[in-house]
């Protein structure tokens, strides 16, 4: 480490504060200096995985509870809430169930000998609701479905809801007789004139059936008892089964699926429940988090954008390789195929060492070099003479070639 | 003013707070209030940057490659406390560590911080400022300052050819006394009259002498002293070409293990990054020149000689002349310490007048230049008869070792290319080589390892020889 950190006491000299090794450890506590490091390496690494877990877990128990996601009356649902069970238990019994989530086909596959059902989960419109009351079918309308004035016009529902238990009969229905006790409640009704109305809740009848311009109107209370959750108890599944099999086809009218919620616009869906687009499912909160997180960025650029100090700026010496100017030249040798420059260049060079070994003057001519150098080598002369002063190679290769014999001559001078 | 990242963080962990928060905006513009507030109390309660008082020691001069440390004291005379970050910026090439300090100094007390200097090139460095940053007691902000403490340090050429002047002065101590020559020269001065013994030269008997006394005496010679030697250093553009491999990195080199690999990089004033990959690009030739003089100066200033130094490219760039025998060594790195190459043609003919006003004796003027055909055909060998017929000129330059190997290639066309290239500028040295000689002028051409022992071994030749 070469920080280091000496004190220099002041003039009055007293004692030095413990402060003065905060800032580097002296080397004596190597070990002691290691583990602080590692600790606080760590120490960060940790934070940020306790950070993570935490952002994963915290909304996750934030999150409401229950809802388990399952889609209400739906027989389709194999869910708590959905009514897949009934669905099976009718089509061993015979009984078509067709599973429509569109008002238009609902009314289209109702016709006199079918059961159309509407649950509160169904989402009808006023024009809806005068389209299905027009169909021919009986109906079935189960909970707290949309306007059900005028799907079972007659039946008053009374406005506080009581609590869904089993509950008896105590009437003369015999699909509710034979069921005997079931889980109802809900809403409770006041029939109109001919009416049968069972499973009485404060006095008042959960389950009401009627026959309205030659339809069966069948109006229960509260949905629970056809749900895979209630239906092995009590007497449900036979209520149920009596209630909803009573016809050969069944048409049971559901909740949009939500995948294609945008063409349930067209075919008229609620308009309060329709326009729940990706802003809607978002927390109001996030934008303010995210402006937040803006600020943070903010914070942290000016943290980092400010400098200790000025830049330091130093004129510096130029570097330059002494070779390049020959390292230049040798590339436009090569561009420009300068054979003639480049053999006389190797040439001059071969001559300038052997020309001394051979005891010739440096202006010896020629034919006396190539001769002497025959002489000493053993050479064929012209082959000699043809090395050292012939023509310029043709080409590339002959260059590398004239290189390698101009070497060997040299080497064949030194060495004899 | 300056933030750190714990404000950072905060307002970060902001963001968490605002998402579950019942009244989001509400969340936002208070956290923002809060930090305002946090941030304005530390930085009324961090201690004062502006009333902090420093003073600098340490070391004035270092030589390349060494490491010099420089204390600052930093002395706090407010009421509180000053913890935080300091900074002492100096020139990338000074090669400071650390970078920045965390210290802290209690109201009233003085500490002393270390900086050490691992310079990366010769000359003069500066130091530039101090900063200061005083952080509060949450951490959150600090109150920044800059003070100047100035400073500089020398750093000295490293005479790594040091090694060679045992050898070289031994050689020096067989000419010089223990083996008197007994035949008068042009150089050698008289030393002492002895007794003839058998195998003297009889031509150097003292008649005179022999008849004052009942022997026969003669007269031993010995090297003249007190000549002078005149380094004249060429600083011209060919002087900057770098050559060989640097024996100790310098700046703007990709620095290999320079022992900074540990601390932080923190990206302001580092060394510039070098084109890595590219074949190193060595020392300049003006280094191994000043390698090759000291060495000279140091081993003549021994032989009794008299050593004047002067740097020329169009003008005098520094000059030495005078100096005692005790003190020229360190007056010489002194005064090569700031000389750069500059990129300009030198001045053969300045040069030459500039030497000869200097000179007035006959003296040995040693040139310490590239035997650069285009330059030194233009410049320095139409005047240079001038010097020449009234001293003795030497003339070192130092070889480029890539251009040997590249001459040495063979194989493929590319590289008998370059090998014509390299021997062509080997052959136009010869030949400029065999110019100088025709002019009575030394020459020495020696790769950079070798050019502070081959100039030391001329000189020795030429005061053996007596040509001094």
């Amino acid at each position: 480490m070469s920080t280091r950190t000496s004190d220099s006491r002041p003039a009055t000299g007293g004692p030095t504060p413990p402060e003065a090794e905060e800032t580097a450890s002296p080397p004596e506590t190597g070990t002691a200096v290691v583990k602080t490091g590692r600790w606080r390496r760590l120490r960060g690494i940790m934070l940020v995985g306790i950070i993570v877990v935490a952002a994963a877990v915290v909304p996750l128990l934030l999150s409401p509870s229950g809802d388990t996601g399952g889609r209400y009356a739906d027989p389709a649902d194999t869910s708590l809430v959905g009514t897949r069970a009934l669905a099976e238990v009718l089509a061993d019994h015979g009984v078509a169930v067709e599973r429509v989530d569109d008002v238009s086909a609902a009314v289209a596959a109702a016709d006199s000998d079918s059961l159309l059902v509407v649950t509160e989960a169904s989402e009808v419109s006023e024009a809806d609701a005068r389209r299905l009351a027009a169909s021919p079918a009986d109906r079935l309308i189960v909970g707290r479905a949309p306007h059900l004035g005028i799907l079972a016009a007659g039946v008053t529902p009374r406005n506080r809801a009581t609590r869904a238990r089993s509950r008896e009969p105590e009437c003369g229905l015999r699909a509710a007789v034979l069921a005997g006790s079931a889980h109802l409640g809900g809403l409770s009704f006041t029939g109109p004139a001919g009416s049968t109305g069972c499973y009485p809740a404060e006095g008042r009848p959960t389950l009401v059936r009627y026959v309205l311009d030659g339809r069966t109107v069948t109006v229960a209370g509260d949905g629970g008892f056809m749900t895979n959750l209630r239906l092995a108890e009590d007497g449900n599944a036979a209520l149920a089964l009596n209630l909803a099999g009573a016809k050969r086809r069944l048409v049971w009218l559901v909740a949009p699926d939500l995948d294609d919620r945008s063409d349930a616009g067209e075919t008229g869906g609620s308009d309060a429940t329709e326009a729940r687009s990706l802003g809607d499912l978002v927390p109001d909160g996030i934008g303010w988090a995210v402006l937040q997180l803006v600020i943070a960025v903010a914070v942290a650029a000016v943290w980092r954008g400010r400098r200790l100090g000025p830049v330091v700026v130093e004129r510096l010496p130029v570097i330059v390789r002494a070779s390049e100017t020959v390292e230049g030249r040798g590339r436009l040798y090569r561009a420009r195929r300068a054979r003639d420059r480049a053999t006389l260049a190797l040439r001059a060079a071969a001559a300038d060492r052997i020309v001394p070994r051979l005891g010739l003057p440096p202006a010896a001519a020629p034919d006396e070099v190539a001769a002497a150098v025959a002489v000493r080598t053993g050479e064929d002369l012209n082959h000699v003479r043809t090395t050292l002063y012939g023509p310029a190679p043709t080409d590339d290769a002959g260059l590398v070639a004239l290189a390698e014999h101009l070497d060997r001559l040299e080497r064949q001078v030194r060495d004899s | 003013m300056a933030l750190t990242g714990r404000t950072a963080l905060l307002a970060a962990l902001g963001a968490v707070a605002v998402l579950f928060a019942p009244r989001p905006g509400f969340a936002v513009a208070g956290i923002a209030l809060l930090l305002a507030a946090l941030v304005v109390v530390d930085l009324l309660l961090a201690g004062s940057v502006r009333a902090l008082r420093f003073v600098r020691d340490g070391e004035r001069l270092v030589r390349l490659g060494r490491s010099a440390e420089i204390g600052l004291i930093v002395e706090n005379p407010g009421p509180r406390r000053v913890r935080g970050v300091l900074r002492d910026a100096w020139p990338p090439s000074a090669g400071a560590t650390p970078r920045r300090v965390r210290f802290a100094v209690p109201s009233g007390e003085r500490r002393r911080l270390t900086t050490t200097l691992t310079p990366t090139r010769r000359g003069d460095r500066e130091a530039v400022v101090v900063t200061v940053r005083s952080l509060g007691p949450l951490g959150l902000a600090g109150r920044q300052g800059t003070h100047r403490v100035p400073w500089s340090i020398r750093v000295l050429p490293p005479f790594l050819s040091r090694k060679h002047l045992p050898g070289r002065l031994a050689r020096l101590r067989e000419l010089d006394g223990n083996h008197p020559a007994l035949v008068r020269g042009q150089g050698t001065e008289f030393d002492s009259l002895r007794e003839y013994v058998v195998g003297d030269d009889v031509r150097s008997i003292d008649w005179r002498a022999t008849a004052r006394r009942s022997d026969v005496v003669v007269r031993t010679w010995r090297p003249e002293r007190d000549r002078r030697v005149l380094i004249v250093l060429d600083t011209g553009r060919t002087s900057a070409g770098r050559v060989g491999a640097a024996p100790i990195p310098l700046a703007g080199e990709p620095a290999a293990g320079d022992g900074r690999s540990g601390g932080p990089r923190a990206g302001h004033d580092g060394p510039p990054a070098a084109a890595a990959g590219r074949p190193e690009a060595g020392w300049p030739r003006l280094d191994w020149s000043m390698d090759a003089a000291l060495l000279l100066a140091a081993l003549a200033s021994r032989a009794g000689d008299r050593v004047d130094f002067l740097a020329y490219d169009r003008k005098v760039r520094a000059s030495l002349s005078g100096a005692s025998r005790t003190e020229l060594l360190s007056s010489l790195v002194n005064v090569m310490a700031p000389i750069e190459a500059e990129l300009v043609e030198s001045d053969g003919a300045g040069m030459v007048s500039t030497v000869l006003a200097r000179a007035g004796r006959r003296c040995l003027v040693v040139l310490l230049t590239d035997l650069n055909p285009a330059s030194l055909e233009e410049g320095l060998l139409p005047v240079l008869p001038q010097l020449s017929s009234r001293h003795l000129v030497l003339v070192a330059a130092v070889a480029d070792p890539r251009v040997a190997a590249m001459a040495s290639g063979r194989g493929t066309a590319e590289r008998v290319y370059d090998a014509a290239a390299a021997e062509r500028l080997r052959g136009e040295r010869r030949r400029i080589t065999a110019l100088l000689r025709g002019h009575g002028v030394e020459v020495v051409d020696a790769l950079p390892e070798d050019i502070a022992p081959a100039l030391a071994d001329a000189y020795l030749a030429l005061k053996a020889a007596g040509r001094l």
